[in-house]
């Protein structure tokens, strides 16, 4: 079967990260059509006229029965639409488990730019934040075609380095939304600090809508290794010797228990929690996060 | 115990074991280098497992390296030997002779096991322990003590011998046996060596004659010296207890019946307890298969014998279908030892012979009638013939032929039939002549030939000093005779208080026996040899005519036994048993011209023709046999180009009965024999396992380490 273009082994030789996010997001978008998905039900707010790529399905015929014209319907939520991605750009997230596949970084960085393309496709604002021990770079929410350039540009400048530190870029979102908006969080979530999901509870208790993409390697969710290894952090000096296999089903059980942890507080935190193997291919982590946000599409 | 290897040279494979340890030590892996980003969790994980994954590592490393030893160990197939089998060659190097006692007692069955099967391995353990510069020979004592070779290396050829040797059926000696083993040390080949006698035997005393001087060794220079002995018991101090049937005599008894035959049995008991009611059997075959015919019981006290009598009539004719002779035997349950639970017999039967009685005078006057006295002798119960009477002058119709014996008293011709009677005779029938008044002595000499000796006159007892005679007297009884062999001491007299007023003058030739004479020296009784018939003559009268010998208390037992032994049923032979391995001679004596030994088979069917047997004295010799089992043997007769069995030639052959004792010889005084302490060693104690293997436990325990690394690995 000829891979997808949007299989991660194939998007991985696609240098450009507009290419990908763009194959991504047509992806997601086809994927979107397809969805059963109709999202929530919300109240009807005002007629928008139509323009090529809105869901046919909002057509208003009456309102074409009437003006000869073709108008969308647009839901209470899906106007003034803001998001936040933010991407973390850490030490760890420079993992990768083989060469063929992408980086933590490189697949968060895919998942962010599809969305902003999705976003702004759909005249929506969608903005960027890379963190990792602070605040590396940010692009605020805009909703122009043009935008969309300077988000890829600052998420293909990206590169891992240092700790990891979430709480940062909660503190930026923050003080940079006054309003309600979308936090979309593509990290590992290897932070320094184990309460990670408590400063994002922040942004919820702000009425921002928070997602948790939690982008993991194969290798890290399976921990394929054998012999002894020197295991080195990707994020400080640290180094670890041991016999893989020996630990190896003690470090599943660690990682099963922090992982069931984390769904545990985000849940709690009314926080959405989606895995992202990086071996997946991309839009089948995306379509069905979007279908269930239909408000998101146009 | 001591820790010994079958294959010490694998013993290095030990350094196998080694490998984990230098694997670990020198060659592992170098760790790769691998960034990781969850090192926390590796952390965790390795903090909580450290113990676990510790002890994990060294039992993949102990059992790696007992896996490797335990194979390496296994390979150089350790055991564990008991020190008393080492013992077996305490002080080396020596030349060997190792003595293997197969006499019929190591027949004895120890816990399912023969005791010559003990003696072979604990032999094979005794070769096997000696060094390589140690030489050996094998004596296998089954008989007369054979020349042993000289020791030598070749183990092979030894062990091979010692697997083929087998228990015989006969007595040996194996004290005499061990000189034989003492004489192969000697010689000046092995003088700087050491000398060492191991003998294995069931120490059964018959078989050790401590009046004999011990063996010796005669070293270098002539010097004698005493051997180192090494005796091992193959019953390892455990009783024998046996029972045996040691003796069977069967004899005719008349007085029982014609066909009676009186069976007496030894039994011995050699043990500790007294047997009660012991069965035993009695079957009138050397078949072991045949019906038993009388079953008895007897008490057998504590190494001590009994008798057992059976009377009974002779059972079946042997299959050759000859009536004359056949076989019994005599069994117990069978014991421990077998082979002397049973006895077997050759016996002449009686045969049920008849008897003619002629009277050539017959008289209403009893004390008158010759066949009235003879007649009366023959009928009486223990007679061995039926008689049959019959005046000379009604003789047409009878047939000599349906005959054993026929007494022609006071006959005065037999006419026609007087041919008749001289074939049968010469064909074998038996006949006694009384002579009397009716004889005619011309008739006689024309009729009866040579038959009988020439009859001269008439002779009157001499009257003493104008007194009428007493009678002559019977004297110069013939007691070698087999009809007057029973005739002594005071039974002579009954022949001796005979008195004879007058009887017949013969002059014996060549061919003729005087059994007995009156007192004038004139014979009285005579026996002539016609063919393969006897003839016996009275040359007086059977009646009160001319003798009172009719009244005479010897008269009914001599007639008796004068037509047993005309009728063939008082036949000289007397079949006597051989005991195995003593050699027993053997011919043809009833002088028939045409007969030749052909062959002699030996109880199980096997055949020995004539040719192989020895025959020492010659070409006329007797043919000597040495019979090397126990059971009824037969012989084969060549007559007329036909090779048959001739059952009144078969005789049986019965064990030792030394080695159906089983009583032990006390080891203090066969070491005292020997030369004491300092020269022998008698083992006749229970032994423990000579050697424990180890390689087997070894292997288990590398099997076992193998799937445990497995486990673990997994």
């Amino acid at each position: 079967m000829t891979p997808s273009l949007l299989d991660p082994e194939v998007l991985a030789k696609l240098a450009s990260l507009k290419l990908r996010a763009r194959a991504v997001a047509e992806g997601v978008l086809t994927g979107l059509h397809r969805s059963p998905h109709h999202g929530q039900s919300v109240e009807f707010a005002e007629h928008k006229e139509y323009a090529p790529g809105d869901d046919v399905r909002r057509l208003d015929w009456k309102a074409y029965a009437k003006f000869d014209k073709y108008y969308v319907k647009q839901f209470e939520q899906e106007t003034n639409l803001r998001a936040w991605l933010v991407v973390d750009s850490s030490g760890s997230m420079g993992f990768k488990g083989e060469e063929a596949r992408l980086t933590k970084l490189e697949v968060a960085s895919a998942l962010a730019a599809s969305l902003a393309y999705v976003l702004v496709r759909q005249q929506d604002a969608a903005g960027v934040v890379a963190v990792a021990d602070r605040v590396v770079r940010a692009v605020a929410p805009r909703a122009a075609a043009t935008h969309l350039d300077a988000i890829v540009e600052t998420l293909e400048k990206l590169a891992p380095a240092g700790r990891t530190r979430l709480a940062a870029a909660a503190a930026h979102v923050v003080e940079h939304a006054p309003r309600r908006s979308q936090v979309a969080v593509f990290s590992d979530l290897l932070d320094d600090d184990h309460a990670v999901l408590r400063e994002l509870a922040q942004l919820r208790r702000r009425r921002h809508e928070v997602t948790l993409f939690h982008v993991l390697d194969p290798a890290e969710l399976e921990f394929p290794y054998e012999d002894e290894t020197i295991f080195v952090s990707m994020e400080d000096d640290a180094r670890v010797e041991t016999n893989a296999r020996d630990v190896r089903k003690g470090y599943l059980a660690e990682l099963t228990r922090w992982r069931e942890g984390l769904e545990r507080e985000a849940a709690a935190a009314d926080v959405e929690y989606v895995l992202c193997r990086t071996d997946r291919p991309l839009d089948e982590l995306l379509v069905p996060w979007l279908a269930r946000r239909q408000r998101w599409s146009a | 115990m001591r820790l010994a290897f079958g294959n010490p040279a694998l013993l290095w494979g030990l350094a196998a074991a080694l490998v984990p340890l230098a694997i670990h030590l020198f060659f592992r892996r170098r760790p790769r280098e691998v960034p990781f980003p969850a090192l926390e969790l590796i952390l965790r994980a390795k903090r909580e497992n450290e113990r676990r994954v510790k002890l994990r590592r060294v039992l993949l490393f102990s059992a790696r390296t007992l896996l490797l030893a335990a194979a390496a160990l296994a390979l150089s197939r350790p055991r564990l030997e008991h020190a008393t089998a080492a013992t077996v060659a305490p002080r080396g190097p020596a030349a060997t002779a190792l003595v293997l006692d197969a006499s019929a007692s190591m027949r004895y069955r120890l816990g399912g096991q023969p005791l010559i099967d003990r003696a072979k391995a604990d032999l094979g353990d005794a070769l096997a322990a000696l060094g390589a510069d140690e030489p050996a020979t094998l004596v296998v004592c089954a008989g007369p003590p054979p020349d042993a070779p000289p020791p030598g290396y070749d183990r092979a050829a030894l062990r091979r011998a010692l697997a083929e040797a087998e228990a015989s059926y006969g007595h040996a000696d194996v004290g005499a046996c061990a000189g034989a083993a003492a004489r192969a040390l000697s010689g000046d080949a092995f003088a700087t060596m050491g000398k060492r006698i191991v003998v294995a035997t069931d120490l059964a005393a018959s078989a050790w004659r401590l009046d004999a001087p011990a063996p010796t060794v005669t070293g270098p220079g002539g010097t004698t010296l005493r051997p180192e002995v090494r005796v091992l018991d193959a019953a390892q101090g455990a009783p024998l207890p046996n029972l045996a049937v040691v003796d069977l005599t069967a004899e005719p008894d008349l007085a029982a019946g014609p066909r009676a035959v009186r069976v007496v049995a030894t039994v011995a008991s050699y043990g500790e307890a007294p047997a009660k009611e012991v069965p035993l059997a009695l079957r009138w075959s050397a078949d072991e298969r045949a019906p038993v015919a009388i079953q008895g019981f007897v008490d057998v006290p504590a190494n001590g014998t009994a008798k057992k009598t059976f009377t009974s009539a002779a059972g079946p004719a042997t299959p050759g279908g000859d009536a004359r002779a056949g076989a019994l035997a005599v069994s117990l349950p069978p014991d421990a030892l077998e082979l002397d639970d049973a006895r077997v017999a050759a016996i002449s039967i009686p045969r049920d012979a008849r008897a003619l009685v002629v009277n050539g005078a017959p008289s209403t006057r009893k004390l008158e009638d010759a066949a009235w006295f003879v007649e009366s002798a023959l009928a009486s119960p223990a007679s061995p013939v039926r008689p049959s009477l019959a005046d000379a002058d009604a003789l047409g119709e009878v047939r000599f032929a349906d005959y054993d014996a026929a007494f022609l008293l006071d006959v005065h011709t037999l006419g026609a039939k007087a041919a008749e009677l001289r074939s049968w005779v010469e064909q074998g029938g038996g006949l006694f002549v009384a002579l009397g008044p009716q004889v005619d002595t011309d008739l006689y000499a024309k009729e009866l030939g040579n038959l009988l000796p020439p009859l001269h006159v008439v002779k009157s007892a001499e009257a003493v000093e104008g007194r009428a005679s007493a009678g002559a007297r019977l004297v110069d009884l013939d007691l070698s005779h087999p009809a007057l062999a029973v005739f002594t001491g005071t039974a002579e007299e009954g022949f001796l208080g005979a008195r004879t007023q007058r009887w017949m003058l013969v002059k014996p030739g060549g061919a003729q026996r005087v059994l007995a004479r009156f007192d004038d020296g004139s014979p009285a009784l005579l026996e002539t040899r016609v063919g393969r018939g006897r003839v016996i003559l009275f040359t007086s009268s059977a009646s009160r005519a001319w003798s009172d010998w009719s009244i005479r208390t010897s008269f009914l037992p001599a007639m008796q036994r004068f037509a047993a032994y005309l009728a063939g049923t008082l036949d000289p032979r007397k079949p006597t048993p051989t005991v195995v391995g003593t050699p027993r001679e053997l011919r043809l004596d009833d002088g028939a011209a045409g007969r030749s030994l052909a062959a002699v088979v030996a109880p199980g069917g096997r055949e020995i023709p004539a040719r192989a047997l020895a025959r020492p004295a010659g070409s006329a010799g007797p043919f000597v046999l040495v019979p090397d089992r126990p059971g009824l043997w037969q012989v084969k007769v060549d007559e007329g180009g036909e090779a048959k069995l001739d059952p009144t030639l078969a005789f049986a052959v019965v064990p030792d009965p030394r080695e159906a004792d089983t009583r032990r010889v006390d080891p203090a005084e066969l070491t005292a024999w020997f030369g004491g302490e300092s020269h022998a060693q008698v083992a006749a104690e229970a032994r423990p396992e000579r050697e424990v293997p180890l390689w087997s436990i070894l292997l288990v325990l590398a099997v076992a380490a193998f799937f445990l690394e497995g486990l673990l690995v997994a």
